[in-house]
């Protein structure tokens, strides 16, 4: 299973790919949204992770590229620190999977990460 | 006055060999004094003024003419204030018209000069302005000197109606006006400035008066407390007590003189801080029982609504009814004195409360009720005498009164008693503050202090209490040598004089936080007790503060609240791993890994952050909190993590509150504390 992480925050970014590694992921990580979509039109990926703030390209724009342009239901898990209940409505709007306040739990991450490619399954 | 004469006729002389042309012109008979006058204004060489200008402006108007000036005349030139149409901005006294002007006391009007013997043949007339018409009013100072000219000046023949000559020494007078006022605003400055100057030395007279009193005074009361703790006979005893009363007594004293510079001064603030008001009373009440003689009651009545806690300044009200019971029972010999509080009023946020201290004593007379709470002023002159007292308490009381916002006010009949009664509004507190966990002697152990204090009285005195307090004490004679201690042994606590030889407190206190980095307790011990003083042994990296003469107890409080503190912060920041673990399922290499990222990145981002604070850079500070607050998390450093929220979501509305300076400074700590946790590592 592949996954593609954007998140800026090295520290997080580096231990969530090093957790989903460990679990058996193969994960592609950015730090800016940008280069994360070129990455996700070039290469067919299992599951979306995005920040949603990020230089570049937000995971918001990502989201509506993603499904909107690309035509894709590829699931997407959107994270953010924000505790604004618009946001995650937007997200969902916008087509989201799943929404994960920071600070993520890693264990909750992959149960959710589980529940969206089981379904897909 | 006849050597200037003589001065003039020789330069005349010469003029007249030079210039064949140049005619005498009149000197006015004050002369010297005249110049003195001119002097006095400071007028001459000054810059342009704009209420000069316009006055030269409306002589102009007003008589309708191309050229007009205000100007002053000294030893040897014209000098213009204000001109239109001169062009220069002095000329040599010899060729001025004005001379004439200023031997008269009214206006000089020349309609047309070449009819007119003095000055047809003048330079000025036949070439240079080329003056047919001339008027001038002298500009005369209130003692009498004509110290210049107001003119108007024409090429062409003209006469001037009344209704102007009167406009034009109008606006002389006016001119004059302008100068007297810039002399007074030139005085009063002066006076402002030696006025300050003497506000300035009286604080420091004070501040240093309080410092030399206190340091005695704290060996007198130090060592009569301990005196007293020794096996006494009873002769011994009442000599001791006497000792401590009339100690006590003078601290007070020179607090009260202490209170009143600050208040004056502005410096005294009211804190706000959580209370409990019943407790406060009753303490005033155990405080002053012992004073009250043996036909006094002495009462307590607090309100049955009364609030049990609320926040305001638990001290300073205490000092306000210290002063006032205390007054209460000093002045009633049998009856009673009875302090009461009420609840009157209560709204969402505030309860309103009425203090009263109310005696049965001698009574105030009624042409002394208005100015009882002025300064120095009692009841009777004989009052002193009697009863003692400096006079400042009730200012103090009222004035204290004041700053909260609150009033207080008096009844009184001569003979029959008095009623001193204050309203005071507090704010309601929400939680009951928890009370302080105490902590017995035992719970610090033995406790090696480190003592840096110049005074030898002191030293010993305070070697006395701390061994009393069963503690280690050395002893450092000023900053240096405490430094050297400090890196030589190991102390639990150090107790910091501020001003010694050497290296100071402050100095001190920075050299250890700074060059040792060392977090070890400080408190400071201090006669100085001024404002500003306690922020700034906060500021410098201090726990605690104890003023000098101290009280034992304040002392033994103040070590254990700085050790225990000392404690709650290392729990504090103690990092959390477990997110880190789970994160990297027990790989150790990998969680080192994040740790060196953290460490290499974090320093840099909270430089950054302050970079782009000071610099009101929001968008700056908003990305840098944000991406600071997933590393924080990711150490479960949950309070961090808060304020880089906090510090995110007022960058997002475009300003920065005060309150986020406090943040940064909390992050900015925090990260220190924490980098400096996992370096140990």
């Amino acid at each position: 299973m592949r996954i593609i992480l954007a998140e800026d925050n090295d520290i997080l970014r580096k231990s969530l790919s090093f957790f989903l590694e460990s679990k058996g992921f193969s994960v592609d990580q950015f730090s800016d949204g940008k280069d994360a979509l070129d990455a996700i039109e070039n290469t067919d990926y299992n599951l979306i992770l995005t920040d949603i703030n990020m230089p570049g390209i937000s995971g918001m724009e990502i989201t509506q590229y993603v499904r909107e342009t690309l035509q894709s239901d590829i699931p997407i898990i959107i994270l953010t620190s924000s505790g604004v209940e618009q946001t995650e409505l937007d997200s969902f709007d916008l087509g989201a999977n799943e929404f994960i306040a920071k600070p993520v739990s890693p264990a909750v991450l992959l149960v959710r990460i589980n529940k969206l490619l089981n379904k897909r399954v | 006055m006849s050597l200037i004469r003589l001065f003039c006729s020789i330069y005349l002389i010469f003029a007249h060999i030079t210039y064949l042309k140049m005619r005498d012109y009149p000197i006015p008979d004050n002369e010297l004094q005249r110049l003195a006058a001119l002097k006095r204004y400071n007028i001459l060489d000054s810059l342009p003024d704009n209420a000069f200008d316009d006055a030269t402006k409306l002589v102009s108007y007003i008589c309708g003419v191309p050229i007009a000036h205000i100007s002053f005349i000294d030893e040897n030139r014209q000098w213009f204030k204000s001109e239109i149409g001169v062009g220069v901005s002095e000329v040599p006294r010899e060729i001025s018209f004005c001379n004439y002007t200023i031997m008269d006391t009214k206006m000089v009007e020349i309609s047309d000069t070449h009819l007119n013997e003095t000055f047809k043949n003048d330079p000025n007339v036949t070439g240079g302005f080329n003056v047919r018409f001339y008027a001038g009013v002298p500009l005369t100072t209130p003692d009498g000197y004509n110290i210049g000219t107001l003119c108007a000046v024409d090429h062409v023949v003209k006469e001037l109606d009344d209704n102007q000559r009167n406009a034009l020494s109008i606006v002389a007078k006016h001119v004059m006006a302008q100068l007297e006022l810039g002399t007074k605003n030139y005085e009063l400055y002066t006076q402002r400035k030696i006025a300050e100057r003497a506000v300035l030395a009286k604080d420091n007279f004070l501040a240093n008066m309080s410092h030399e009193i206190r340091t005695p005074l704290n060996a007198i009361i130090g060592f009569t407390d301990l005196l007293d703790q020794t096996d006494l006979d009873n002769v011994q005893q009442e000599y001791i007590d006497n000792v401590q009363i009339a100690g006590e007594n003078l601290l007070i004293i020179i607090n009260d003189i202490l209170d009143l510079s600050k208040i004056e001064s502005g410096n005294l603030t009211i804190e706000s801080q959580p209370f409990n008001l019943k407790r406060t009373l009753k303490h005033v009440y155990n405080l002053l029982k012992v004073k009250v003689q043996k036909d006094v009651e002495f009462n307590l009545y607090l309100d049955a609504d009364m609030p049990d806690n609320v926040i305001g300044d638990q001290g300073r009200l205490n000092q306000i009814l210290v002063n006032l019971v205390g007054n209460s029972l000093k002045f009633t010999q049998e009856g009673e004195v009875t302090v009461s509080v009420k609840r009157i009023e209560e709204n969402e946020n505030n309860y309103k409360l009425r203090f009263s201290v109310k005696d049965t004593g001698i009574g105030i007379p009624k042409n002394k009720l208005k100015t009882i709470f002025e300064r120095f002023t009692q009841g009777e002159e004989s009052t002193t005498r009697t009863f003692g007292g400096t006079g400042l308490g009730l200012n103090i009381v009222k004035q204290l009164v004041e700053l909260h916002k609150g009033e207080i006010h008096v009844k009184s009949e001569l003979n029959r008693g008095s009623e001193f009664f204050f309203f005071l509004t507090y704010k309601k507190a929400d939680i009951p503050k928890t009370p302080v966990k105490s902590i017995s002697k035992n719970d610090l152990g033995s406790l090696k202090i480190l003592l840096c204090e110049d005074n030898v009285l002191n030293q010993r005195l305070v070697r006395s209490v701390i061994q009393n307090f069963g503690f280690e004490l050395d002893v450092a004679s000023n900053g240096e040598e405490g430094i050297e201690l400090l890196a030589q042994n190991k102390y639990d606590l150090v107790l910091m004089d501020l001003q010694m030889p050497v290296k100071d407190g402050y100095q001190t206190t920075d050299y250890i936080r700074s060059e040792m980095n060392s977090s070890i307790p400080i408190i400071a011990m201090t006669a100085h007790s001024l404002v500003g003083e306690q922020e700034r042994c906060f500021k410098v990296g201090m726990n605690g503060y104890v003023p000098k003469p101290f009280k034992q107890s304040v002392l033994l409080k103040a070590i254990k609240t700085a050790m225990t503190e000392e404690v709650d912060t290392k729990r504090k920041r103690i990092v959390d791993f477990s997110f880190l673990d789970e994160m990297s399922s027990g790989d150790e290499d990998f969680k080192k890994e994040m740790i060196n990222l953290f460490l290499e990145k974090i320093p840099n981002q909270v430089a950054e952050l302050n970079e782009a604070f000071k610099n009101d850079n929001h968008d700056a500070v908003k990305k840098l909190a944000h991406n600071m607050k997933s590393s924080l998390d990711i150490f479960m450093l949950e309070d961090l993590s808060q304020c880089a929220s906090i510090i995110e979501e007022e960058a997002s509305k475009n300003q920065f509150s005060t309150e986020i300076l406090d943040k940064i400074n909390i992050l900015h700590c925090g990260i220190a504390e924490v980098v400096k946790v996992l370096k140990e590592l």
